[in-house]
């Protein structure tokens, strides 16, 4: 119960998709800069809950993803810091640290090109490798002592702004199943925007809270309450579960988000229309399905070359196809 | 250094057995390479040496010694360092050597694990007793055939008291599974087995099963009788009809009645030598069998095994929902999938819709195999800074610093190792460490600098 944490924190650092939060009024939205404080409130209480807790901050920017800070000081900047009286000392180091190299990434995006998908694969991929770093290197630091092998007590948040990348489908799934494997929870916050579908699988299958952010303005205590307690004593408390989750995937062929797909039977390819030859390994279905799927096909969707539509009650999530 | 060939566990056994004790003193041609006792037990060598065994000694207490730190050799400061690295290097190979195809799947599997828990378990011809072994041997059984069949189903059944008694219900959930087989006070072994009421009573669990998929029983025998109420050859054929493949690892001598039933069915029979042969036998049945479209004949023959199969990807209602009944078993409950064609609720995944005869699968699961379809590309190994102008000074995965100058390699420089601990992308141009090479190869299957 008493084992020290280890939160990584992703950062989605979308500027378009925070404009457009900032500029929402229903809900209310915020903006980076009012989250910003907010986030770092809630790091420097992770910090303060225990005196052995780490971090480390992963920032998604548009096309890239940056470790930008991270407790056993992977990440150091040359600003000189002004002695506060009033500031115990990490937490200041800590803020100046995430504010400053943020800034700096930013100022270097101009507003001419067209912002890339957000290297959110990217940060998870990395917080994955941080983490199984600090496990495999407290686990050689304590050979014969059991004690400290077990006491990495890992989990990621997300804070998430953008939409889901169907494209980014499979890295996010296997960064999900490695995170099953390391036994990693992953919580997602999701500020603005609709449904996230991949991150809801995420948050279920690792066994994390997925908590759709409501009243913006009130972000830190949505934190403070659900994302703050170590996993170890979240089953004493009880953080909001999730509401419904979503098992959709994205085809192969389009990239798109389907509901009802066609799957080889060889390698598990999805294809959102029956398909002759299956692109991933080649193989060449018998006609006979073919025609048979497509004779049932307009039963399952309109007919047309549309992907099977949500049906009605549920609040759409399609997101509009990017090319991968 | 690489080990002596000869050095292998098996080869000159004898010769080799007591010099642990006075292997210091022992002065070799190549001193540097003195093999000292550090017992540094790893899953992949003992694996290996099941085989070797398997092949080269034909008695279990021969292979009672673990010769683990045969493999382990120090560096001339007498540090392991090199040793891990030089275990390492091969390591990379072999996932280098892996073939790439894709691997034909039975989509959706279903086993009945059966496991002879009569007094006959209790014999400690295999250390420690055969039911220890069995257990553990089937947690690691169950793990992996998870990972290998995204799809598929356990279940779990004893046969002890000449009963055959329902362990673990049919479940896609490993941790169901695994819970099942946890509690060993629960499966005391006692009595006489009975292979026919276990037989039924798989049968019985299977027999609601959709057409395409599999059924499967696996059962680990260690008895030499068994305690039937009827004739077993009826069960057979009712096995036969229900295409059931019923595959048996024996512990103790063949049985006639073992071999013809898996010989009819189509399954695998085979009596373990030792422990580390029982594993073999019995990880030799994770992979989805090979034949199985010729030995099912009618149909539509030749095509059988590619096909393109319509699936649902359901939504999940939470615990909160209010409850409503179940097309299934006609039960309020408040969890549940929704089919995506016809909206029924329906209690768990993967099953077909019993409205519309949709096959409903949640995409997780089959999202589990994919990275043996798209594998990271193999990360070159950096020798010299020379040719990058502008070299990273830390890891792009996990942010930890290289080292400057290049390490003295122990001779493995021509397994793939790189002296300054970099490999390098070759879609990104990323410099990695080893620990994340390893990391983003066998776990993650995306590289985080392309995220591909």
């Amino acid at each position: 119960m008493d084992k020290p944490s280890h939160l990584s924190v992703v950062i989605d650092l979308s500027l378009t998709q925070w404009t457009l939060c900032a500029q929402s009024t229903n809900p209310p939205g915020i903006t980076l800069q009012d989250f910003l404080s907010q986030l770092l409130a809630f790091l420097n209480a992770h910090i303060a809950c225990k005196d052995e807790n780490t971090l480390a901050v992963f920032g998604a920017f548009p096309g890239q993803s940056v470790m930008l800070y991270s407790s056993t000081g992977e990440v150091t900047t040359t600003t000189a810091e002004s002695t506060d009286a009033n500031t115990y000392r990490p937490f200041r180091t800590l803020d100046s640290t995430i504010m400053s190299s943020i800034a700096e990434r930013l100022d270097s995006y101009d507003g001419m090109t067209e912002e890339a998908p957000i290297g959110l694969v990217g940060c998870l991929t990395k917080a994955l490798c941080y983490i199984n770093r600090t496990i495999t290197t407290a686990l050689s630091s304590s050979q014969g002592g059991e004690g400290a092998a077990a006491s990495v007590d890992p989990r990621i948040l997300v804070l998430s702004v953008s939409p889901d990348q169907s494209s980014t489908y499979i890295p996010i799934m296997n960064s999900i199943f490695s995170a099953q494997k390391l036994k990693v929870t992953i919580d997602v916050g999701k500020i603005f925007g609709a449904e996230n579908v991949f991150l809801q699988q995420a948050a279920h299958l690792t066994g994390g809270a997925y908590v759709q952010v409501e009243r913006a303005d009130a972000l830190l205590q949505y934190m403070m309450m659900s994302f703050l307690p170590a996993p170890a004593i979240r089953q004493l408390i009880s953080v909001p579960t999730q509401d419904r989750v979503d098992f959709r995937a994205a085809c192969f062929c389009h990239k798109r988000i389907v509901e009802i797909g066609f799957v080889c039977s060889v390698c598990l390819s999805i294809f959102c229309q029956p398909v002759p030859v299956c692109s991933t390994c080649r193989t060449k279905f018998p006609m006979k399905t073919l025609q048979r799927l497509r004779d049932a096909r307009p039963l399952a969707a309109p007919p047309g070359n549309a992907p099977p539509r949500p049906p009605v009650q549920k609040n759409g999530t399609t997101t509009p196809a990017r090319p991968g | 250094m690489a080990p002596p060939a000869g050095r292998r566990v098996g080869d000159d056994f004898v010769d080799d057995s007591d010099s642990d004790v006075s292997i210091t003193g022992l002065d070799d041609e190549t001193s540097r390479a003195k093999a000292k006792g550090k017992g540094k037990a790893i899953d992949r060598n003992k694996k290996d040496k099941g085989k070797a065994k398997a092949k080269e000694q034909p008695y279990a207490w021969e292979a009672s010694y673990s010769r683990s730190w045969d493999t382990v050799q120090e560096d001339e400061r007498g540090r392991l360092e090199g040793a891990v690295q030089d275990w390492i290097a091969r390591g990379r190979r072999r996932r280098l050597l892996a073939p790439a195809a894709a691997i034909r799947r039975t989509i959706i599997r279903h086993l009945v694990l059966v496991l002879d828990l009569s007094s006959a378990m209790l014999d400690r011809d295999m250390r420690p007793t055969r039911f220890d072994l069995m257990l553990q041997y089937a947690r690691e059984f169950i793990t992996e055939w998870f990972d290998q069949n995204p799809l598929g189903q356990i279940g779990v059944v004893g046969m002890r008291g000449g009963l055959g008694e329902r362990i673990g219900e049919m479940s896609g959930n490993p941790q169901d599974v695994l819970k099942a087989i946890s509690e060993r006070h629960k499966l005391e072994p006692t009595g006489e087995p009975s292979l026919q009421n276990a037989i039924e009573m798989a049968r019985a669990s299977m027999s609601h099963l959709p057409t395409h998929s599999s059924r499967e029983i696996t059962i680990i025998f260690g008895s030499l009788t068994t305690c039937d109420p009827g004739n077993i050859h009826d069960t057979l054929d009712e096995c036969l009809k229900d295409r059931i493949r019923i595959s048996i690892v024996a512990l103790a001598a063949e049985m006639k009645i073992c071999r013809d039933l898996c010989a009819k069915t189509g399954g695998v029979f085979g009596v373990a030598l030792n422990e580390g042969h029982f594993k073999d036998l019995l990880f030799e049945l994770i992979p989805p069998p090979a034949q199985r479209a010729v030995a099912r004949p009618g149909a539509q023959g030749a095509n059988l095994a590619a096909d393109l199969m319509i699936m649902g990807f359901p939504m999940r209602l939470p615990d909160t929902s209010p409850p409503s009944l179940c097309v299934c078993h006609s039960q309020m409950k408040s969890e549940g999938f929704l089919c995506p064609r016809c909206l029924a609720k329906v209690c768990d995944v993967p099953t077909d819709c019993d409205i519309c005869g949709l096959m409903i699968v949640s995409s997780p699961h089959l999202a589990r195999s994919y990275h043996h379809l798209f594998p990271v590309k193999p990360y070159a190994a950096v020798m010299s800074l020379e040719e990058t102008p502008d070299p990273s000074k830390r890891c792009h995965g996990c942010s930890v610093a290289f080292r400057d100058t290049p390490a003295t390699m122990l001779g493995a420089a021509g397994e793939g190792m790189s002296p300054l601990g970099r490999y390098r992308c070759p879609e990104c141009q990323n410099d990695f460490c080893t620990e994340c090479d390893v990391f983003v190869h066998d776990v993650v299957h995306c590289c985080p600098g392309c995220g591909k």
